[in-house]
């Protein structure tokens, strides 16, 4: 950047902005949504098929336990993280956060996840359960969220 | 960069404001919808897209960092400023560069920052958790922040015409 042009940063714009949505806008409102398609399509869809379903919980970034949900179902698990307990549950198709003493709460909103490439973050405990493997689903919108 | 007395008053108010409005919003339980971390309406991007207009680019900056900063102080919670710092300044860049272009409204402007507002949160979440999980959540971020990006484009030009009568808008 030139002096010029930091001395022109700074200084009040004299334009006032537009205040009308244009055809512009409708541009960056397409591109925001490809980017948000595409990332889907990369996210979502490049997980391992067809193995056995299996949360892997991580802590601090690092891995700490891996849970085949066939062998798991059933059991309860408590994991101590940041200073924060959350109390995970199983069943063969499903796993979620029943009960954390975190301040947020994200991780039991997220609810029950049961396919691969899921996963449960909460982030002020650091952890992350994540779902692998598993049949080939397709993945709406709109099961990811629930 | 020399202040004018105007300025820096300005630069304090609109600091506060930024800080009232994400204490304001921490109100509005949005995660309680879409369970995602740290999903919230981003109203303190009213208070950079305006700065930016009325004060420029470098005045808007520092308004960033004092409120990233005391916001982190505030809340005890440094691991969040990493999540602020990097949201909000992916935002303001983008934000600079697209309100330089003539065709674009307030509201391409504010959906862009929003945009980029979250890309730069995701980005501070795999670099603090050391996993790419967070990943997972970044296309209904991105497909979020039109609906939340336009909602604080729309209040922004709300702001502008209700001061455009007075010398603020002047420069």
């Amino acid at each position: 950047m030139t002096l010029r042009s930091w001395r022109k940063v700074g200084t009040p714009m004299n334009t006032s902005p537009k205040l009308r949505p244009g055809l512009w806008d409708a541009l960056v409102v397409l591109v925001v949504a490809a980017l948000a398609v595409s990332c889907g399509w990369t996210v979502w869809d490049g997980q391992d098929r067809g193995t056995e379903l299996t949360a892997v919980v991580s802590v601090d970034g690092a891995e700490t336990e891996r849970l085949p949900l066939k062998e798991a179902a059933g059991t309860e698990r408590t994991i101590h993280a940041g200073g924060y307990t959350l109390r995970l549950r199983l069943t063969e198709t499903e796993i979620w956060v029943e009960s954390a003493d975190c301040p947020t709460q994200d991780c039991v909103h997220t609810g029950h996840i049961s396919r691969g490439g899921q996963s449960i973050v909460c982030l002020p405990a650091r952890v992350i359960i994540q779902l692998e493997g598993g049949e080939r689903v397709d993945t709406g919108v709109d099961a990811v969220i629930g | 960069m020399k202040l004018t007395t105007k300025q820096l008053t300005l630069c304090g108010i609109l600091t506060t404001l930024a800080l009232a409005l994400s204490v304001a919003e921490n109100q509005i339980p949005l995660s309680l919808a879409i369970p995602i971390p740290g999903i919230k309406l981003g109203l303190a991007n009213i208070v950079t897209v305006f700065a930016l207009y009325v004060l420029g680019p470098a005045q808007a900056v520092l308004i960033l960092l004092a409120r990233c900063l005391l916001g982190a102080v505030f809340a005890g919670n440094m691991n969040a400023l990493l999540f602020s710092l990097m949201g909000g300044f992916a935002a303001m860049g983008v934000m600079i560069l697209l309100s330089r272009l003539r065709g674009l409204s307030v509201y391409g402007v504010s959906i862009g920052g929003a945009a980029a507002h979250n890309c730069g949160q995701i980005a501070a979440a795999v670099l603090s958790l050391g996993n790419t999980a967070p990943l997972y959540y970044l296309p209904i971020l991105l497909g979020v922040s039109l609906l939340t990006g336009a909602l604080t484009g729309l209040m922004a030009a709300c702001l502008f015409r209700a001061l455009a009568h007075t010398d603020l808008m002047k420069g």
